[in-house]
Parts: C-alpha cells; sequence; structure tokens
C-alpha cells in the first residue's frame, strides 16, 4: 500500500469529477458533437429479414437520387469483410447470406442527411427467405437450419461444463430439491447516445477517426484486419461516451465510417444511427433460459446443484462465449456446494445479437441460483437469508464452480448489515400495513462479481503521466469513460500521490496515437487495473520531483526531507520551498515524463477443464460482493409492482470515492430494476417488437425509487489500490431481489421476466392456470 | 426557405433556414449549439429539451419555422458565459453527472421547475424530470442535486 | 422541403387552408411529428395552430367548462377551473405522457389523433363532453361519442378544424376518478384505463354512474349496464363486482406486445373495485 495514496485525506472523500462542469454546461464534444465543412453523412441498409440468400442489392435507384454520392456493397470491401474479437464471423457488409434483420447490406454516402435517408429507402433486395431458428434450445436440435455452415460446432457457438464431487447425481439423495426454469429477457442498452462516429482520410494517408467506443485499441486492429489496412494508418480517438455499459465493446460504425471516408479522401464522413437503428442492429444482453435444481438436507445444508444456461447469442459471437463462460462461473453462486454439475452454452440463432452488457452473463446465473435459493427455502420452511447465512462459502472453501472466493468474508458482512436492517427486522410489521388491493413483500439476494479478463488474456494497462514545463501534470486516460468517472479517478489517484489540487491536472481522453493499448472499457477493471497503473506512474514522477527538489535546496538535503504541498516541494524543517515550475525546468522532457505498465494478478486455481474455457477468461481471482434487499408493493387489481424501499450493501474493497461509487451502484440498481420490471426487447421469429423508445421501456424517474447505499470496506490485498471492481456487480441484485419479494407477496414465483402487470396478475391467479 | 428572427440565448438572431428544419438540427448542425442532444428523434426522452419562452419543450418535435419571434435558450445559454447556473453547480457538485448526456435536457426541466417552484418536494422534483430519461444515475443524485439547487436559490438574497 | 404556416388568428387559417387544401395541421407536433419521421413527407405543407388565438380560450361559459382545442395539457393540468371542476381530466393529464409532450401537446391533437389509448378520451365521455368544430362557413357542436369513429378516425371533415370542448359541469360533491395502467409511471401508452364520474345522493347511494375505458376497443368503451348496476345502490364490493362482470362482457380489447386481451379484459373490471376504496 501506499504511503502517499491517501495522505491527509479521508478515505472515500469525494473528489470532483473532472468531467462534470463541462457535461453540465454542454460544452464537452462527444464523438457525435463532430461535423465539419464539407461533411458527408454514411448510413447503412439494413436487411430487415432475420435469414435469407442475399441474391443481390438493387442500387442503381439509389445511385440517382440527387445528393446521393456512392452506395458501396460487399464487393466494395477491401479486406476479408470479418469482425469480431474471438471468433470474426460477422461481415462489415453481407455478401451472400443475411443472419439477423439488423445486418448491414450496403452503405450509402450522401450530401446530406436527407439524401442519404432517400438513398436508404430507395435500395431494394434480391433475397431467398431462409427458415430461421429463434429458439437457442431448438437451434440444437438435429437437423435445425445453420447460422454459420463453416463453424465446427454447428449452432453451438461454446460450451462450458464444470463438475464437482457426484454432479447432478447428488440430487438423488436430497430431502428438498427446488426446481425451476427461468426465462430472462433480452435487455437492450439504450444509451442516450446511439452509435456513431466522425471519419476523415487525410492526405497524409491517415485516417482520422472519432468515435463512441469502449474498445479504441481493439477497434483500430478490427478495423484494419476486416479491410486489409495498416493499423498504424488509423488515428482513432475516443472522446466520453455518452453511455455505453457493453454495448460498445467492439466496433459498430468503425469499419462502415473508414470504409466511406476512404471513397471520399478529404471529406469529413458523420455516420449516426437512429434510435431505430441502434435497436435493431445493436447488441443486447443475451435472452437466457436457465434450468435450475437445488437440493439440501433437512437442516437447510446445500448439497447439490445441476444448472444448465441457455444463452442465446444471436447470429455472431460478439464475445458471446466469454459471456456464457462467466456466467457459467458464477451460476452457483457464493455458496459451499459439495456435489455440483454446471453447463453454459451460448447457442446462435437467428435473433437481435447477444453481446457484453455490464455484468456479461452473471446477472443472468445470478438471477437462475437467487431465484431458485427462494423457492428451496419455501421448501425448507426457512427464512431465506439465513438460508443463505448458513450456505455462504467460507475463506478456504471454493464456490461451487470451483473457484476460491478472496474476500468472501465480506460477503457475509453484506449479509450481516441487511439482517440488521429495519426493511428487514420489522418487515412484518411493514407489510402488513399494505392498503387496499395491496400486498407487500420483500426480498433479497446474495452476489459476486469477478473483475478482469481471466487467466489468458493479459488484463493490463500502461499508464502515461506528464510533468507539464509549467509544473502542472497532464494525465492520459488510456480507457474509455463511458460515463462511470473513471478519468476522473485517475486523476485523483495522481493528484492525492503527488498531494496537488485537481486544477493543477489536465486529462487526456484514450488516443491511440497518445497512449498505448491499456484493454477495453469493461469488465469492472477500468479503476482497478489503469488506476493501480497510474498509481505507480505517479509514484515514479514523485520520486523524480522530489529527488530534483531536493538537489536544487543543495547538497546536505535529501528527498526524503522533502514533502509536496500544491505548487511547490516544501522542506519543514528548514523552512524552504522549491516551486514545481523550478523542477520541471530542470527536468528533461524524458524525465517529466512517467509511464507503468501494470498487470492485474490472475489465477490458475481451479485449472480450466480445457483451454477454451480459460480463454475465454476462466477463472478470475478479484471478486466483489454485495447483498441486496428490495421491498416491493404488488397491485391485486392491476398486477403492477412498485420498488418502494431498495437497500444494497456491497464490499468492493477499499473506497476510493464514495461519490462515484454510489453513482455506479445507484445506476446499477435502477437498470436492473428495469430488467425486473420493465425491459423485454422482444423479436418473436427475429423482428422487433420494440424498435424505439416508445415501446421498449425504461424506468422514468416516477419509477425510480430512493435507495440506500451502503458500502463495507474489507481490505482487498490483491493490488495496492486496495480497491476491486464496482461497475457491475450491482446490476445482479435487483432482479432476484424483486423477484424473490414479489413470489413472496404473490404466493408463487412467476418464471418469467420482465415482471409485467400481466405475469404477476396470472401469479395472482386472476388469469387462468397459475404458471 | 425562410428568414428566420428569434432570441438564442439572450441574443436576437437572424437566419435564413428551411422552414420545416428540426430545430435540434438547426441548433447543433447549423449553429453549433452542441450541447442540445438527440436520442431518440420521437419525444420519448427529453434529451433535446430547450427552453421556449421559458418553457421546456422538444427541440426534435419542434420545427424551425415555429422559433419565429421566440426567446430559445439551450443549455449553453442557461448560465451567463463562464458561470454555472445554481443547477448546473449542484448537478457538478452532487455527483449527478454521469455520462452526461441527458444532463443538458435535464438541467433545462429543472432550472424550468425551479424557476415556477421554488422549493418543489422530492415528488414534485421527479414529476418535473419524468419526461427527461437517464440511463446512467438512476435519478436519486438528479433528484438531490436540484433540491440542493432549490435550497441554494431560496438562501440567495 | 415543406412550407410552414404559423396562423396567428382563425381568418389568417382559413386563408393558409384555402391556398392549400392539402396541408398537414399540428399543433403540438407531438403525434404527426413523430409519424413524419418513419414516413418522410417532404413536400407536404404544414401548418402549425399553436398561434391561433381564438384555440385557447378557457373559460367558464353559464353550466359549461369550455376548453379550447390549442390548449395545451399543460395549461389545461394548470389551470384552477380544471383542477377544482374537472379533476376527472386533471388526473388523466396528470399521466399523459411526460411534462415536455404535455407542454407541446394540445387537447384538440389527443382528439384528432383519436387514438384509442388517447388518455384525455375518457374522462371527456365520463364528462358528457361536446366538440366544437369549425370551418370558413358554421360552427357546429357534436357529442364526443360522434365525433370518434374508430382508431385514427374522426367525424372532421375536409376544410373543418377542432375548434374547443364544452364540457358540462359536473354537480358539486361527485366522485371524480381515474386511473391509467401503462407500462411505466411517465411516458406510458395506456394498456387500460377507466374514468369514472360517480354523482351520489346525501344518503350516500349511487344517483348516477359514468364509466369510460380506454384502451379496451377501437374506441372509448362505455357499459351502461355497468352503470346501471351501480346505481341506487352504494360502491360496494357486490355491485362493483357486478358491474366488474358487465364491463369485461362490453369490452373489445386486442392484444398487442404491450399486454394481451385477456390482460385488458380482465382488468377493465378490476379497476371498477378501486372504487370501493376510500377516495
Amino acid at each position: 500500500m501506499s504511503d502517499h495514496i491517501s495522505a491527509g485525506h479521508a478515505p472515500g472523500r469525494t473528489f470532483p469529477r473532472q468531467d462534470a462542469p463541462s457535461k453540465a454546461l454542454g460544452a464537452e464534444k462527444y464523438a457525435v458533437d463532430h461535423y465539419g465543412e464539407g461533411l458527408l453523412w454514411a448510413g447503412v441498409k439494413r436487411a430487415g429479414v432475420p435469414h435469407a440468400k442475399l441474391r443481390s442489392v438493387r442500387v442503381e435507384a439509389a445511385r440517382r437520387e440527387p445528393g446521393v454520392l456512392a452506395v458501396l456493397t460487399a464487393g466494395d470491401v477491401p479486406g476479408p469483410n470479418r469482425q469480431g474479437v474471438v471468433r470474426d464471423d460477422q461481415p462489415v457488409l453481407v455478401e451472400d447470406k443475411i443472419r439477423h434483420c439488423g445486418d448491414g447490406v450496403a452503405l450509402v454516402v450522401a450530401e446530406s442527411r436527407e439524401a442519404l435517408a432517400r438513398g436508404l429507402a430507395a435500395i431494394s433486395l434480391d433475397i431467398t427467405e431462409l427458415p430461421g431458428v429463434f429458439d437457442p434450445e431448438e437451434a440444437l436440435a438435429p437437423g435445425a437450419p445453420l447460422l454459420h455452415e463453416d463453424h465446427p460446432g454447428g449452432n453451438l457457438l461454446l460450451e462450458g461444463r464444470l463438475q464437482k464431487g457426484r454432479g447432478a447425481a447428488a440430487l438423488a439423495d436430497c430431502p428438498f430439491v427446488a426446481e425451476a426454469v427461468w426465462e430472462l429477457p433480452r435487455q437492450e442498452h439504450a444509451y442516450l447516445e446511439t452509435e456513431n462516429g466522425w471519419a476523415r482520410l487525410d492526405e497524409s494517408g491517415a485516417i482520422q477517426v472519432i468515435v463512441s467506443t469502449q474498445t479504441p485499441h481493439r477497434d483500430r486492429l478490427e478495423v484494419a484486419r476486416a479491410l486489409a489496412l495498416d493499423p498504424a494508418r488509423i488515428h482513432l480517438r475516443a472522446p466520453y461516451c455518452g453511455g455505453a455499459f457493453g454495448g460498445k465493446d467492439g466496433v459498430t460504425v468503425q469499419s462502415l465510417l473508414v470504409l466511406a471516408a476512404m471513397a471520399f479522401p478529404g471529406r469529413p464522413i458523420k455516420m449516426w444511427w437512429s434510435r431505430e437503428e441502434s435497436m435493431i442492429a445493436g447488441a443486447k444482453r443475451h435472452p437466457a433460459r436457465l434450468h435450475y435444481r437445488l437440493g439440501a438436507d433437512r437442516e437447510g445444508r446445500l448439497k447439490a446443484l445441476a444448472a444448465r444456461l441457455v444463452y442465446d447469442t444471436g447470429p455472431y459471437d460478439h464475445l458471446g462465449g466469454v459471456v456464457a463462460a462467466l456466467g457459467l462461473e458464477h451460476a452457483g453462486g457464493p455458496y459451499r456446494i459439495p456435489h455440483v454439475e454446471l453447463l453454459s452454452q451460448a447457442v446462435y440463432t437467428n435473433n437481435p445479437i447477444g453481446g457484453p452488457f455490464r455484468g456479461f452473463g452473471v446477472p443472468q446465473a445470478l438471477a437462475g441460483m437467487e431465484l431458485t435459493m427462494d423457492l428451496l427455502a419455501g421448501k425448507l420452511g426457512m427464512d431465506p437469508l439465513e438460508l443463505r447465512q448458513r450456505n455462504l462459502a467460507g475463506p478456504a472453501d471454493a464456490s461451487p464452480a470451483g473457484v476460491k472466493l478472496a474476500g468472501v468474508e465480506g460477503l457475509r458482512g453484506c449479509l450481516d448489515a441487511l439482517a440488521g436492517h429495519d426493511l428487514w427486522r420489522k418487515r412484518a410489521a411493514w407489510q402488513s400495513q399494505a392498503g387496499p388491493h395491496k400486498r407487500r413483500a420483500v426480498g433479497l439476494s446474495a452476489l459476486l462479481h469477478a473483475m478482469g479478463y481471466g487467466p489468458v488474456i493479459p488484463d493490463e494497462a500502461r499508464a502515461r503521466l506528464v510533468m507539464l514545463a509549467d509544473g502542472r501534470f497532464r494525465v492520459y486516460s488510456g480507457v474509455v469513460d463511458m460515463g462511470q468517472g473513471n478519468a476522473s479517478t485517475f486523476v485523483q489517484i495522481a493528484a492525492e500521490v503527488l498531494e496537488q489540487p485537481a486544477h493543477c491536472f489536465e486529462l487526456r481522453q484514450p488516443d491511440t496515437d497518445e497512449v498505448m493499448s491499456s484493454g477495453s472499457s469493461s469488465a469492472s477493471r477500468t479503476t482497478y487495473t489503469y488506476g493501480n497503473a497510474i498509481l505507480a506512474a505517479a509514484q515514479i514522477l514523485r520520486a523524480r520531483i522530489l529527488r530534483e527538489a531536493a538537489a536544487i535546496l543543495g547538497p546536505r538535503v535529501k528527498p526524503g526531507d522533502l514533502r509536496l504541498a500544491p505548487g511547490e516541494a516544501v522542506h519543514p524543517g528548514l523552512d524552504a520551498k522549491v516551486p514545481l515550475r523550478q523542477v520541471a525546468e530542470r527536468l528533461s522532457v524524458e524525465r517529466r515524463e512517467a509511464e507503468y505498465h501494470y498487470v492485474a494478478p490472475t489465477t490458475q486455481e481451479p485449472k480450466a477443464p480445457d483451454q477454451t474455457l480459460a480463454l475465454h477468461g476462466f477463472p478470475h481471482a478479484v471478486y466483489s460482493y454485495a447483498a441486496h434487499l428490495a421491498a416491493v408493493e404488488v397491485d391485486e387489481l392491476t398486477g403492477k409492482v412498485e420498488v418502494l424501499g431498495y437497500v444494497a450493501v456491497s464490499d468492493c474493497g477499499r473506497v476510493l470515492n464514495a461519490q462515484l461509487l454510489e453513482q455506479q451502484m445507484q445506476g446499477a440498481i435502477i437498470q436492473g430494476l428495469g430488467y425486473a420490471l420493465f425491459e423485454d426487447f422482444a423479436a418473436p421469429r427475429g423482428r422487433s417488437l420494440t424498435p424505439d423508445l416508445a415501446t421498449y421501456i425504461i424506468p422514468s424517474s416516477l419509477d425510480a425509487p430512493a435507495m440506500e447505499n451502503i458500502f463495507l470496506q474489507s481490505k482487498d490485498a490483491s493490488s495496492p489500490l486496495g480497491m476491486r471492481g464496482a461497475g457491475e456487480i450491482g446490476i445482479n441484485g435487483p432482479l432476484p431481489a424483486i423477484g424473490n419479494a414479489v413470489a413472496r407477496a404473490c404466493g408463487i414465483a412467476p418464471r418469467r421476466f420482465p415482471l409485467t402487470p400481466e405475469r404477476v396478475l396470472t401469479a395472482l391467479g386472476q388469469l387462468g392456470d397459475r404458471p | 426557405m425562410i428568414r428566420l428572427t428569434f432570441s438564442l440565448n439572450g441574443r436576437p438572431v437572424r437566419l435564413r433556414t428551411a422552414a420545416d428544419k428540426r430545430l435540434v438540427d438547426l441548433l447543433r448542425q447549423d449553429l453549433g449549439l452542441t450541447g442540445t442532444k438527440e436520442a431518440c428523434g420521437a419525444g420519448e426522452c427529453g434529451a433535446c429539451t430547450v427552453l421556449m419562452d421559458g418553457e421546456p419543450r422538444l427541440s426534435c418535435l419542434t420545427l424551425a419555422a415555429q422559433a419565429e419571434g421566440r426567446e430559445l435558450t439551450t443549455i449553453e445559454g442557461l448560465a451567463p458565459a463562464g458561470e454555472l447556473h445554481p443547477v448546473q453547480r449542484a448537478f457538478v457538485e452532487r455527483g449527478a453527472v454521469q455520462c452526461g448526456f441527458c444532463t443538458p435536457g435535464m438541467a433545462l426541466s429543472a432550472a424550468a421547475l425551479l424557476a415556477r417552484n421554488p422549493s418543489p418536494s422530492a415528488q414534485e422534483t421527479r414529476q418535473a424530470l419524468a419526461g427527461n430519461l437517464c440511463r446512467c444515475t438512476g435519478y436519486q443524485k438528479i433528484v438531490e442535486a436540484i433540491q440542493a439547487a432549490a435550497a441554494a436559490l431560496e438562501a440567495e438574497p | 422541403m415543406s412550407r410552414v404556416a404559423l396562423p396567428r388568428d382563425l381568418g389568417e387559417l382559413w386563408q393558409e387552408m384555402d391556398r392549400a387544401p392539402q396541408a398537414m395541421l399540428y399543433a403540438g407536433g407531438t403525434d404527426l411529428l413523430v409519424r413524419r419521421r418513419s414516413r418522410p413527407q417532404p413536400e407536404s405543407p404544414l401548418i402549425c395552430l399553436e398561434r391561433v388565438e381564438e384555440l385557447k380560450r378557457l373559460e367558464l361559459r353559464g353550466d359549461q367548462i369550455y376548453l379550447g382545442a390549442g390548449c395545451t395539457h399543460s395549461r389545461l393540468l394548470a389551470s384552477d377551473l380544471v383542477r377544482q371542476r374537472l379533476p376527472i381530466l386533471a388526473r388523466a393529464l396528470a399521466v399523459l405522457g411526460s411534462p415536455l409532450v404535455r407542454n407541446m401537446g394540445t387537447l384538440g391533437g389527443n382528439l384528432a389523433t383519436a387514438s384509442p389509448a388517447g388518455d384525455t378520451l375518457p374522462p371527456l365521455y365520463a364528462l358528457g363532453a361536446w366538440v366544437e368544430l369549425a370551418s370558413p362557413c358554421r360552427v357546429k357542436r357534436l357529442p364526443l361519442c360522434d365525433f370518434i369513429l374508430g382508431p385514427g378516425r374522426t367525424a372532421l371533415r375536409p376544410g373543418e378544424i377542432i375548434l374547443g370542448v364544452a364540457v358540462p359541469v359536473p354537480l358539486q360533491g361527485a366522485r371524480h376518478h381515474f386511473e391509467k395502467v401503462g407500462q411505466r409511471a411517465a411516458l406510458a401508452i395506456s394498456i387500460a384505463s377507466l374514468a369514472a364520474l360517480i354523482e351520489t345522493e346525501a344518503s350516500g347511494l349511487v344517483r348516477r354512474a359514468h364509466l369510460a375505458w380506454g384502451s379496451l376497443g377501437p374506441r372509448v368503451v362505455t357499459c351502461p349496464a355497468a352503470e346501471q348496476a351501480l346505481e341506487g345502490g352504494g360502491l360496494n364490493r357486490e355491485s362493483l363486482s357486478r358491474a366488474a362482470r358487465l364491463a369485461r362482457e362490453a369490452v373489445s380489447p386486442i392484444d398487442d406486445q404491450r399486454a394481451s386481451a385477456a390482460y385488458r379484459r380482465r382488468v377493465a373490471g378490476n379497476l371498477l373495485l378501486r372504487l370501493a376504496d376510500p377516495a
């Protein structure tokens, strides 16, 4: 632990968010705010059918539209025309086979948005529709139509299996077994800034790209590969995103934009997906079907778990295998269970693309486990909190997936905190105060969430920090700030080590010309990985500054005699000061620059049963923990569910900035509330019924309850910063906590989510058979 | 093309434009005021909120011609240059800003609320924001910030 | 590129309509400009009604309250006349769209759109409202229930506009009730709604019940049988359950992605049961 990280400050104090003033003033320039003289607009014709042979694209009418400058199709793509991080199975523009409604079939470049719209409307397709697969389990049946004929696994993108003890066979010995199949919806990110970017091919041959993305360096490689370009030609800048949540983890507009830019040298090109296009073409949280069987002995000790998680990954990999692997790792929750059999599958279908979304397969897995835990508690006649406390893994245990849960004692603390909370202790009285036609109940969930990339892909960061000639500093962020405030935290960490106020720092957002790759803004890793790197870089710079300042004060002064103060180095004993400007003048440009390469810890314990699973990230070394409680009121006349109270107790290690941490938790909880109650990107037979924000329902200010967030701060020994990931864990809790509360209120657990009024009224027995 | 005259952030503006251009496009692309955001184009999210004669309004569902003779305020004009409006200051201090894409619309809706109701309850505040969707914050810090701004405004002499 | 006219009074409006008979009229733009997004009609002229002075009246006229078609929902909601004398309408307005939509959308627009889910329609039905239509040569009135013909269809003829709505002032002491079931608490399209205006005797017995349901058929649904089931008795579980059964028979809801017809039918009756609760 650094001596200087919290010198003089209470841990978790509030450091001002560096981006807040410019955003509040409307002055911050997002990717979407770039236009320019001579701007051209680029747009994509979408397939509109879920599965078809594409015979030809009729482009002539579009080319004749006034203002339309070019219509490009797959034949105009100079390279292999393939994108994807693990499997590159997604074409930039469809060659001969359409695999979902949102596939791009043609790229139009026009002089105005109006001309672009006319051009896109004038394109027609010559296609032969193919039978599609729309249910992942049907997609696995023999003879099902194939999405990718060249994939050795057929429609099975990836599956992971884990077994411990006697596996599912041990269920036969359990006097109490809870069994259910849970159905979770496809969730749309619904970030406010839809996918967009700006590009221009310069005379030098360099391609300037400004794009709303979480993965600037990886994008550059993907685009270069798809279009057969030298990646060094692509200069990509990633400003603050207007939200991303995983939906900008991977290319969206990038290859298309660069393709358009290559066709019109010198002209700035803008592509900005409409909300409807973002909805149909963008990735979603994987819908999941979760088959759970959980058995216990008469004392309520968990004995056996069999779970099968089926993730609908849509037509392309898009990290779907990694999502399924992370789900597998979390599928048994944080419990001690001797006999376990887990299977997690990511399956190709002709539905919308499944991809990364905050939580990355874990919200589904933990929902399956935590909802089944309450079913089991019901069968046992046991208090659900007590069931969790009794079975919580200890530091010496492994999780059902066989992973050592470092710091799991923190979760016991979270559960104990809920047990002592008034909303839990006084729930009987609160429930009895329900008004006419209302039922109240309280539900909870116990959570964990892994941080980082797992054992194979290096989870690393290369931080860069510069002392400017005037004695101030510049922090280069190497990982995108999509709204979570990590860039600000990097400044905070540097400011605390260098003991300088915030205004002495400039902050630069990721730019492939200015920083080396530090990986994606994802996996709850940014503050942990880049934060530890910037911490070390700041310590290096601090040492150099003190050494130089000591030299200025004379040969008898040692660096250790000095401390830093705003704008100066101070020798308290001699009452002497050296302005940092003077220090900067004496340091060479190279010495004023500090870089540090940090690699996050990994574990090989347990060893993945096969290398594929390891490549997809199994297992992880660092976990965060939380326990959530939801207090709900169900209306017996309409089935409406209202969340009236919410408490989340989280242990993400040391709190660097309480305000930013609260922001993450509050936002995640309300996204999770939407997932539990409203959100369902419904696409029967691959066609969307919820194409816009009028039909895809996210919570409004009137749907979000006031929340109480409590943070425990277990020491985390895995890194100098002492913190763990916090960006995702909050979204795991609401669906099972609310689901368990509603089940208690109704007397029966609805199996399908979201819990629409209709599903709840059905659970109340008012609409035919109860589920 | 029509000739339009209106007041924009306190200054008179005269320009020629297509009458049916959406106000959000006029502001963002022609006038460079990109603080006004667009996120749905259909009145469902409030990111494009501007004040027209002091009243919050969706600039994606307003045509340029409708600006004639009006007083428009965008986020860039909510406070005098170089200053923060009390709502903006409270948003910054109270952690109400995350990705920031809803923030301009939120701040304008909030400023209009406080102009009409200097001390709104939490519920009244939530009601006033119900047309401004936010995907990052869960709204809690936004509501708290607006209540803090109300208190700060009340305390002003 | 479309021409956009902004007439300031009826005289100018008639001139504009005469000049461009094919022009599309809009007031707030919250319906027309959204539709125009998916089906661009770049050349068709537009007439914006937001400045037409005669459409902004909001006043008590004898035993009627007159609501100009150009009154925005926000203005109606802020008016003491509406809040005190027409609480049933105020409650519907309070959950219509969002504050931004209410600042722009107008009563006339809500009627002209004639959506089965239009939030102001059930309360106006329950209130027995009349619609006033105008053309250059005459003004006429017809009952709201004769004005709305079906989803998106009204009795408005070419060359006519909606001038306003005349609402008979309900008796003092009548119970005003409105409830809407939507997918969320704001920005919600109605899945089902009920407006109930209940006049009671001093004894507490129901003298007259006016009931109107939204989103439960191609038009607002009324159900005289359910009203009669309540009249002459108290609002209790038995009478309301009887009325609820009749209401479920009277509605003709559809399935859509928001809810099934079966759910809507069930809730059509259930919403009546709320009347047993203290107001």
